[in-house]
């Protein structure tokens, strides 16, 4: 793939300059400086003895590996063309800058990582120059609750049980639970995954639905299990959840953007039909209720009349009878 | 088999700067394997711009310069490509390091490892352990999902035009819109375009998600001044409903409605098994209230009761 042979290339060209200056180096030591993995670091190695600035005048590059150290041969074979990492890209510049500002104004971080990443970015803009401009063209905010970021941030790094009170909006209920935290992250929201005692289960905990927290004395203990990949999004239902569907007029289509869903089937009129799964289908009474005129749900039927009856009930309370 | 492109590209970029002189296609050509084997001289020049073009997205400041028989070179000059030197201390490398991680686009992730990687060629130390305790544990993740994300941040940044099909939240059908990119930001993980709409001659703020179909991206450049200030934040929170500017009184069962209760301005225990809670009122309102069904009675704004009632009536006939 043509991204791939970009990134490949960029990073041949510093690993280059890397290793002159470190005749004999470590493949590990390489591979976790240059955050690749050994194989990758290989395959590069693989390549480069096919470069140089002429395949006739036998000036390829001399790297030669025995899988465990790396030795440049002919490190002047090349002349100088090798001898400083190269200027960033803007691009490089963006993704770094742009990244490095979004974390620095998030509430709730430890002001020395705070002071050392807006001291970093400083000096990037400054070598970045003019690469450095367009990273002004996109912005990233990251929300989260900077009184309990601090505390989940202290339980975690000081190894300690939390005691939370959580508010969950598919029942409309606070519960008190105490939580084993394994790992705090931000995806636009800031999050606390933990192994949650109340439900014997590793739970993921929306910062700002933490109505009080406390740091216990007990030591945290959670089971050792691979941490969830947040690269396919934070709602994953099983394939064995009920289904549920649900048919939205134009002013209710945002429910496919907020919902992963497995079909949205278009409908006359800018209208969809949405299938989702939920491990609780009783849970998205709230989204019917919501949808009002502009969606209703059209299975299962139980949810479908739980919405009904808890509007009937609410319009009880104007003094309507429907 | 065909030589890998890595292995070209790489060439192509030592051949550029380790030369003193500009080398014109012909002896380029002569030096790199991969052009000998391109076959006829159209591949091989579809393929060499294509190269160019290619390392200069890398960074590569590359020449072109004319000789004295009209033929064209090419270099990378040492002075125009090398990088300034940089000083970080291994604090400033661990937080740079945490920021390179942050990237869920491909395109931005690679782009960050390889800044990454060019200041550790540069010197830049290595951090050492992951230092418990001493640093916030936090892993920040940048979402995104939108396929529209891509292209419109190369059209901010090259500044180019854009025309895209938008389907507005409410609009049945989608929409053509030309647009003058400005910006691009991540508000709660959903990203958003600031731009200037050339059919409706003003600012207008388009969420991604809702672009439907290409970007397409016009090759002439727009001249028009960019706003140094962009509020799209500002812009989506009043879409969001955030700017309350009244208030309402609502009546809430007791033990109901947490998030009520942490915007209410004033509760009050009615002794009922109600509370009486004053809350913010701006655009949404109605429908947020709605969801909390039977547990929430709108005691005024009448206008915002009539909402509620209106939406609730829908919902019981349903």
């Amino acid at each position: 793939m043509a991204a791939n042979a970009i990134d490949q290339t960029r990073r041949m060209l510093s690993l280059v300059t890397y290793l002159r200056e470190r005749p004999g180096a470590h493949v590990a030591d390489v591979a976790r400086a240059f955050g690749i993995t050994e194989d990758e670091l290989i395959s590069d190695l693989d390549v480069l003895p096919m470069c140089g600035t002429s395949f006739r005048g036998g000036d390829l590059l001399d790297i030669d590996t025995d899988g465990e150290r790396i030795w440049w041969r002919n490190p002047d074979a090349s002349g100088e063309s090798t001898a400083e990492p190269l200027r960033l890209a803007a691009d490089e510049a963006t993704a770094l800058l742009v990244a490095a500002r979004a974390v620095a104004t998030l509430p709730g971080l430890r002001e020395s990582d705070r002071d050392a990443l807006l001291r970093a970015t400083a000096k990037l803009e400054a070598a970045a120059g003019e690469a450095a401009g367009a990273s002004s063209r996109l912005s990233v905010t990251f929300e989260a609750e900077g009184g309990v970021f601090a505390d989940v941030d202290r339980a975690i790094s000081e190894r300690r049980r939390l005691w939370l009170r959580y508010y969950s909006p598919a029942r409309d209920e606070l519960t008190e639970r105490t939580v084993d935290p394994i790992r705090l992250f931000t995806v636009g929201h800031t999050y606390l995954e933990g192994w949650c005692h109340l439900s014997e289960a590793r739970r993921t905990f929306r910062l700002d639905r933490v109505a009080e927290i406390r740091l216990l004395d007990e030591r945290a203990e959670p089971p050792a299990i691979e941490p969830r990949d947040l690269s396919e999004g934070l709602v994953q239902p099983a394939a064995e959840d009920p289904e549920v569907v649900v048919e939205v007029g134009p002013g209710g289509r945002w429910v496919a953007e907020y919902y992963p869903h497995d079909s949205a089937e278009e409908l006359a009129e800018g209208g969809l039909r949405i299938t989702l799964r939920s491990p609780d289908p009783a849970s998205l009474r709230r989204l019917a209720l919501r949808l009002g005129r502009e969606g209703r749900i059209v299975a299962p039927v139980e949810l479908a009349d739980a919405a009904r009856q808890a509007a009937r009930e609410a319009l009880a309370g104007y003094g309507e009878q429907v | 088999m065909a030589i890998a492109k890595a292995e070209r590209l790489m060439n192509l970029a030592l051949c550029l700067l380790g030369t003193r002189r500009p080398l014109s296609k012909r002896e380029l050509r002569g030096s790199i394997e991969a052009y000998l084997e391109a076959g006829n001289d159209e591949s091989f020049n579809r393929m060499f711009e294509r190269d160019k073009d290619d390392l200069r997205e890398l960074g590569l400041v590359i020449e072109t310069v004319e000789n004295l028989d009209g033929e064209t070179g090419y270099l990378a000059r040492r002075d125009s490509n090398r990088l300034p030197p940089v000083s970080l201390d291994a604090e400033e490398a661990a937080a740079l390091g945490l920021a390179a991680k942050v990237w869920q686009q491909a395109r931005l992730a690679g782009a960050a490892s390889g800044a990454l990687q060019k200041l550790r060629a540069g010197g830049m130390p290595e951090a050492g352990d992951p230092y418990e305790g001493q640093h916030s544990a936090i892993e920040p993740r940048i979402p995104v999902h939108e396929a529209a994300f891509e292209p419109l941040m190369l059209a901010c940044r090259d500044r180019r035009p854009v025309v895209f099909d938008y389907r507005k939240s409410t609009a049945a059908r989608p929409e053509a819109r030309q647009v003058e990119p400005w910006a691009l930001e991540c508000w709660r993980g959903h990203w958003y375009l600031a731009g200037f709409d050339r059919d409706r001659g003003a600012e207008r703020v388009f969420r991604l998600s809702r672009i439907t179909g290409k970007v397409r991206s016009r090759a002439a450049k727009y001249t028009a001044e960019v706003p140094d200030v962009v509020t799209v934040r500002e812009t989506v929170a009043s879409w969001a409903g955030e700017g309350a500017d009244r208030s309402a009184l609502i009546r809430l069962r007791a033990g109901a409605g947490y998030p009520l209760r942490a915007k209410a301005t004033a509760v009050r225990e009615c002794g009922d098994g109600w509370d009486e809670l004053e809350i913010p009122y701006g655009h949404g309102l109605d429908a947020w209230l709605v969801e909390f069904g039977p547990d929430v009675v709108v005691l005024e704004p009448a206008g915002l009761r009539a909402d509620v009632v209106d939406r609730l009536r829908a919902v019981a006939k349903g």
